[in-house]
């Protein structure tokens, strides 16, 4: 099977690769079928739609940012990234992770309920 | 919509597994307990929105190309 990416241009996957999110992602909830797929550069991940091909999330892996975020047996976490060309400018959801179980191929989205984790984190600070 | 009355202690029962409860009142503030399944996501209705246009925002930024990161590096959560 194949579908067209804008970051990725055709890919082809078959369904053992397929993530599945049950419930979707909130805002996009008809979405349930993506393809996790690691960019080159190694910094950010893409969850790229396969119901909707045009449809792709940025994402980064929390622990990274913090060993003490709220973990889920099983799944790693991943903050949805809105990208600009000025790193500064790029931000990190923290207060909705998205957990992903790359063994068992599902996925899905939680709100954490803590002041500490802003929708809008800068992930990136000049030197 | 479904409009009840209910008083402090009074619950709502949704379905066979969720129950609200009215805990306390306060000005125009009422505290509400809810007891779901974990499998039931519960969170303020606005929170959601937020996250609903984050997620818009960063679909529309997924077609960015490569961001250059020389001089940034990641900025920790404290």
């Amino acid at each position: 099977m194949k579908i067209n990416t804008y970051q990725f241009g055709e890919i082809e996957y078959t369904e053992d690769k397929v993530i599945k999110f049950q419930d979707g992602l909130m805002g996009f909830e008809n979405l349930k079928n993506y393809l996790f797929i690691k960019s080159d550069d190694g910094i950010f991940y893409w969850l790229n739609s396969i119901d909707d091909p045009g449809i792709a999330f940025p994402l980064f892996g929390i622990r990274i940012l913090d060993d003490q975020f709220p973990q889920q047996e099983n799944h790693e976490a991943f903050g949805v990234v809105v990208l600009n060309s000025n790193p500064s400018e790029i931000t990190i959801n923290l207060k909705a992770p998205v957990y992903i179980n790359q063994n068992s191929k599902e996925g899905y989205q939680r709100i954490i309920d803590s002041d500490k984790y802003p929708v809008n984190y800068n992930l990136f600070t000049g030197q | 919509m479904l409009i009840l009355t209910r008083k402090i202690n009074e619950e709502i029962k949704i379905g066979n597994d969720i129950t609200l409860k009215v805990i306390s009142l306060s000005d125009s503030v009422v505290k509400i307990g809810i007891d779901a399944p974990k499998s039931v996501q519960v969170y303020r209705k606005e929170v959601y929105e937020k996250v609903k246009e984050q997620l818009i925002a960063a679909s529309k930024s997924s077609t960015q190309n490569k961001v250059d990161l020389q001089n940034f590096k990641i900025k920790k959560v404290l």
